[in-house]
């Protein structure tokens, strides 16, 4: 399920659109790249499919609701007093939700809308559903199956009410449906929370309310519980009884048969999730923009420079100092810059968004896959380290750790949590590196993997220095305007992707459209 | 609907005497009457004018981790070693202080969000229960003499400003009840910059001069309280005022044997609704303790983890009214 909004991408447009009459009491099926229009599937059919509780409890027994609320009224109807089910929690987000309503500020699109979640425990929700209106019919839906694993996205197709199944998380990591329909935004299957981390732009959250004031005096869902029964922690609660959780129970799904031990025949479906980053989230300043001319200085990401979460969190290497930059220095970029923040129509102000520097990061879902790649004994802390290691200063986007998935072997084995998977990669690129020109890819990992047991001696050692040369240039004119450059050559990378559903998930700049990536002296080239 | 008879004490808690529960009530109207004045006409005194059926209640919440070390954070151990290391770090409106069994393994981590003012009002009342209560809940060998000097409760005695053992009540020097008063009125003044309004949290308080800017609890309460006076309401802090622990958020735990982990948060002070006392523990007959339990996919060896999942909430009446605020400049009072 994907948090942002409108405009659908193309692939949701194909139900948005879709010209059909479809059966109003009927489950469809509709897989991109498995059914070429949406088909009514037969109770034997749908049966076998589904096994999560919205298919059992309601679609199944012929229960269709017609709206986002109708869902949870049939959800109720459909369970004991006692079931999780009917613990729903509502969240509320929004691009323009901290665009305060003035008479000039009125027509603003600020793309509000609602994630219900279903159900708790440690493993999260079992229904999580979105909607921009509870009267509305355009409602998007996933749910746990517990027959199958992963979760089952649904959603209703145009005006017609018409409740499709469009694909199972697995659906996500194999041809012909991986990359198509859901599985555009939803890379690996897994739930999408895009702004997983602290402060939560556009998130009601501690770090900003979203007020009964962003709501026009007569709109009925200042008053609607959804709205005033809001979770009151807001993203925090999300981020925790809900993304986490729900990210990693389908982490946990996926690898908990190579824990088991066997065969892994796609090994680089997995290796993607560490080398590439098809998918990300997004992550900010704690410092409010608006605020940034009263302090003197605007702390930055971690993550933009360094994939922190991984090499300090999960691997224990060394971390970062706070990384500050000098409040002029940020106001001056913003002016040189032409920084603006406007949603392409009737608003624009001049500045940042409303927590500042907002750019990508590693997707959670991909440090998920990673942690238990580990705990399932495919991967090795050492391959791990050295593989992000390689281009480090780089930690989404990179080119050159991309190059190394070329390595990946065919397929995996592990027994009692053991494998040979990483020794046999790891020498598969050391080979590889030997007729590589100096500065290869190949190469630099040779590199690092020849630390052999001081690998965290020898890492700490390249990052430390990486840290202090990061400090040195962030309090500089120069050094900043070149992280400005990087950060928007990074918001390019993501503008096309659909989790990019509204001009104001970043501000506009003056900066010209190119590849760029940051060196380890903490400089920036372009590519 | 008449005016509130009387402040009640927080989370209920029982004063021996009506005259007890009097002098609370007392000491509170103290506080809300500094401000319930012609400087702040949108704040108002609940005891004094009604609160009619039609206002309504705004809940604010947020979690007892001190956000003002997050942007300075390197790691999650370095903020939550910071946060453990002491008393003075933790000024989200809740305090929390850590037992560990010898080898350092965490058994239990008592938080409170309970105002120092009720206890200095306790103790100006009867110094007897003021001992008993830091018998029952801090050491049962403490004794009037570490408590009182001369005569006077040291609300920040060394018994309470301990991270390690268990706390009595708040005693960082921005945790207190007139704090929070102090605040919801101020942020009833409606700010302006440059033509436009204030309303941001951050901003907010920068430009209302309110405090850190970068804390979760008061520029939250400003930013909530800032909106409801924006329409033309009056505010008040709920009955009974006071900052309250909303429960902890069990979400990714996983204990050695399975037990649902929300069973070992034990309210030990406050009535439903309005905890203002509670401890995380296991029950000695599971056979493990605190830090045997995974949060997020690492053992608990801080207090912090576990305040990273606390909520504190404030609650703040809104009633109806047709105000007709006019914003102030920044940094005017």
């Amino acid at each position: 399920m994907n948090t942002a909004a409108s405009p659908p991408h193309e692939g949701c447009m194909m139900f948005v659109q879709f010209p059909g009459a479809l059966e109003r009491t009927a489950i469809h099926r509709f897989v991109l790249g498995e059914d070429r229009e949406p088909r009514a599937l037969s109770a034997g059919e749908a049966a076998a499919e589904l096994g999560d509780p919205f298919a059992t409890l309601l679609l199944l027994k012929g229960i269709f609701p017609g709206t986002a609320g109708d869902v949870l009224d049939a959800l109720r109807d459909a369970t004991d007093p006692a079931d999780s089910l009917r613990q729903t929690q509502f969240f509320l987000l929004g691009e323009g939700s901290q665009i305060t309503l003035t008479p000039e500020t009125a027509e603003v699109q600020r793309d509000l809308r609602f994630l219900v979640s279903c159900g708790g425990g440690p493993d999260g929700p079992d229904i999580i559903l979105s909607a921009f209106h509870p009267e509305q019919s355009d409602v998007e839906v996933m749910a746990w199956d517990h027959d199958h694993g992963g979760f089952n996205y649904y959603r209703t197709v145009g005006n017609t009410r018409a409740w499709v199944f469009a694909g199972n998380a697995r659906h996500a990591l194999s041809d012909p449906t991986q990359g198509n329909g859901p599985f555009e935004a939803h890379h690996s299957g897994a739930f999408l929370m895009k702004e997983l981390r602290a402060p939560w732009i556009n998130w009601h959250s501690p770090d900003a309310n979203i007020q009964p004031s962003v709501f026009a005096e007569d709109d009925a869902l200042r008053t609607h519980e959804w709205f005033v029964n809001k979770a009151p922690l807001g993203a925090f609660t999300c981020e925790t009884t809900v993304a986490r959780p729900a990210i990693t129970r389908w982490a946990k799904a996926r690898l908990g048969a190579v824990a088991a031990g066997g065969t892994i025949s796609d090994p680089a479906r997995i290796l993607r999730q560490v080398l590439e980053s098809a998918a990300v989230n997004l992550v900010t300043s704690h410092t409010e923009s608006a605020n940034a001319p009263n302090v003197e200085a605007v702390d930055l990401p971690q993550t933009f420079f360094v994939d922190s979460e991984a090499l300090t969190e999960l691997l224990g290497l060394a971390a970062p100092a706070p990384i500050n930059v000098p409040a002029a220095i940020y106001r001056q970029a913003l002016e040189t810059f032409g920084v603006t923040f406007t949603d392409g129509r009737s608003f624009t102000r001049p500045g940042d968004t409303h927590f500042a520097f907002c750019v990508p990061e590693r997707a959670f879902e991909d440090q998920a896959v990673i942690a238990q790649a580990m705990r399932a004994g495919l991967l090795s802390d050492r391959l791990v380290a050295a593989l992000l290691m390689t281009d480090f200063p780089n930690p989404i986007f990179s080119d050159r750790r991309a190059a190394l998935l070329r390595y990946v072997p065919a397929t995996a084995t592990v027994v009692d949590r053991r494998s040979d998977f990483s020794e046999t990669m790891a020498n598969a690129i050391l080979t590889a590196a030997e007729p590589t020109p100096e500065g290869s890819p190949e190469r630099e990992f040779a590199s690092l993997w020849s630390a052999g047991h001081q690998w965290r001696e020898r890492f700490g050692e390249l990052l430390s220095a990486y840290y202090a040369a990061v400090t040195t240039q962030v309090a500089t004119q120069d050094g900043f305007d070149a992280f400005m450059r990087l950060a928007e050559a990074r918001r390019d990378v993501v503008r096309p992707m659909p989790i990019t559903e509204s001009q104001m998930l970043f501000a506009t700049t003056n900066i010209g459209q190119g590849r760029r990536r940051m060196r380890a002296d903490a400089t920036v080239e372009e590519v | 609907m008449p005016p509130l008879q009387r402040f009640s004490t927080p989370g209920n808690l029982r004063e021996p005497t009506q005259a007890d529960e009097d002098a609370w009530s007392k000491a509170v109207k103290a506080i809300i009457d500094q401000f319930a004045t012609d400087e702040f006409p949108q704040f108002y005194d609940p005891t004094e004018t009604e609160t009619p059926h039609t206002a309504t209640i705004a809940h604010i919440a947020w979690t007892a981790f001190p956000a003002r070390l997050l942007p300075e954070a390197t790691s999650e151990e370095q903020r939550w070693a910071q946060a453990d290391g002491s008393r003075d770090e933790q000024d989200e409106y809740c305090e929390w202080s850590v037992e560990r069994r010898d080898d350092g393994a965490i058994i239990r981590v008592t938080f409170t969000s309970e105002v120092r003012e009720y206890w200095e009002h306790i103790a100006s009342r009867d110094p007897d229960r003021i001992v008993e209560l830091y018998r029952e809940l801090v050491d049962a060998s403490l004794t009037r003499e570490d408590l009182f000097v001369d005569g006077r409760y040291v609300f920040d005695n060394e018994h309470n400003v301990l991270t390690e053992g268990r706390l009595a009540h708040l005693v960082q020097p921005n945790n207190n009840l007139g704090a929070a008063v102090d605040l919801a009125a101020k942020a009833t003044i409606l700010r302006e910059k440059n033509g436009g309004p204030v309303t941001s949290k951050q901003a907010l308080v920068q430009c209302a001069q309110l405090g850190n800017e970068f804390r979760n609890s008061d520029p939250q309460i400003a930013a909530a309280v800032n909106d409801a006076a924006r329409s033309g309401n009056e505010i008040t802090l709920g009955d009974p005022p006071g900052l309250y622990l909303d429960g902890i958020s069990t979400a990714g735990m996983v204990t050695p044997d399975g037990t649902d982990p929300a069973t070992f948060w034990t309210v030990e002070r406050g009535d439903p609704g309005h905890t203002v006392r509670a401890s995380f523990s296991v029950p000695e007959a599971l056979g493990y303790v605190v830090g045997d339990i995974n949060l997020g996919g690492r053992a608990i060896r801080f207090g912090a983890q576990l305040a990273d999942r606390v909520s504190v909430r404030l609650d703040a009446v809104v009633k109806p009214a047709d105000h007709q605020p006019t914003p102030r400049p920044c940094g005017a009072p």
